[in-house]
């Protein structure tokens, strides 16, 4: 009876420790997180509009007020570059590294003017850029990427349907493209 | 003869068996620790950073959701009504009550997995800081109901248990602590004909 009870006890030391392991490790292998959901979209440098159904990979604009659209990036070779323009009610970026930590948000009232210029770059592009400022980028917000890859949400706002259509030409025109002098 | 081997295969039973059960409903009660909860509202500003605790990062790289980041805004979800009890669509409820500053907000309902509840597309199933009637001192009422109301109404399709998704947009109060004293509508259960 007592080596039933030893094992019993021995089995829930286990379990706290498979319950530890289980918790910290699940983010690296689960397959469902959201940067792999962006980079199944197979939309690399570009904003993906998501739809209100899911698409492919489980995505989907969850709030009705709200459309989304998702870009996967990389600054290896280069910094990234964000841009849109456009006289809606309300919109906010977010930039997520690989881990969907977030690295960095804004929204239109933050922005210059209320156009979103934004430059992600590694801490080395950044010094290359501050040295020789480009002239294109004069109204652009610099930030500093510490992980490689990331992926960037672009969220606008329609409060009604009269908006839909300007909501929808605002992240058609948004772009994330690689930055080149 | 075979007592050790009973016991190692009880031991190892055990280990896997609440390990493993005990992991997903931990992952499935909660999104994390350090939520803010305002009456039956709760959020999790943190969830989306690096800061935040290892069930909150477990949680979000399972669920694969686009959290809301800082500038962006405050999403609250409330599973109950305000006296405790948990929400149910066979019943209606009235929302009652301002929300926190914010540059705009949006309501809906979703089902008890977080998926948005589907209704038919000519039912007003969500309603935001522009459309809503409002008191002259600028309050609101929202009638949440599976069966057609005057003023503002939520529709709800009767799925059994549902949550409530509140997001405040562009918010002073998402990096702000002093969000404990800021007041949230109340959610009042008004009719609950099955129950």
């Amino acid at each position: 009876m007592r080596s039933v009870l030893f094992a019993i006890l021995v089995g829930l030391v286990g379990a706290a420790l498979l319950h530890i392991v289980i918790i910290l490790a699940l983010p690296q292998f689960t397959g469902k997180d959201a940067y792999s959901r962006v980079l199944g979209l197979y939309e690399m440098d570009s904003f993906f509009p998501l739809t209100s159904e899911p698409g492919p990979t489980g995505l989907a604009n969850d709030d009705p007020y709200l459309r989304v659209a998702v870009c996967g990036f990389s600054v290896t070779a280069g910094p990234a570059r964000f841009v849109a323009k456009g006289a809606i009610p309300f919109w906010s970026l977010s930039i997520y590294d690989a881990n969907s930590n977030e690295i960095f948000s804004m929204n239109d009232h933050t922005a210059v003017n209320g156009n979103l210029d934004l430059v992600m770059a590694t801490p080395i592009q950044l010094v290359d850029l501050r040295k020789t400022p480009p002239e294109s980028l004069a109204q652009s917000i610099l930030v500093e990427m510490p992980d490689e890859e990331g992926y960037a949400v672009l969220r606008a706002l329609a409060p009604m349907d009269s908006f839909e259509e300007t909501v929808r030409n605002f992240l058609a025109e948004s772009s994330c493209e690689p930055f080149r002098r | 003869m075979f007592r050790i081997p009973l016991l190692v295969a009880l031991a190892l039973f055990v280990t896997f068996g609440v390990g493993i059960v005990s992991t997903v409903s931990a992952l499935k009660a909660t999104v994390g620790f350090g939520a803010i909860a305002l009456g039956p509202w709760v959020a999790f500003p943190e969830a989306q950073t690096e800061n935040t605790d290892p069930y909150a990062k477990a949680h979000r790289a399972r669920a694969g959701k686009l959290l809301y980041g800082g500038a962006e805004g405050l999403q609250f979800t409330a599973a109950t009504d305000s006296a405790g009890e948990k929400l149910s669509s066979g019943c209606s409820y009235d929302i009652v009550g301002i929300t926190p500053p914010a540059r705009f907000w949006t309501l809906y309902a979703t089902n008890a997995n977080d998926q948005p509840m589907k209704a038919d597309l000519a039912l007003p199933t969500a309603t935001n800081a522009w459309t809503v009637l409002r008191q002259p001192d600028s309050s609101f009422v929202i009638h949440v109901s599976p069966v057609a109301q005057p003023d503002n109404w939520l529709a709800l399709r009767r799925i059994g248990a549902f949550k409530l998704v509140l997001t405040l947009l562009d918010t002073p109060t998402a990096g702000s602590s002093g969000l404990i004293d800021l007041t949230m509508p109340k959610v009042v259960k008004t009719e609950c004909p099955d129950a």
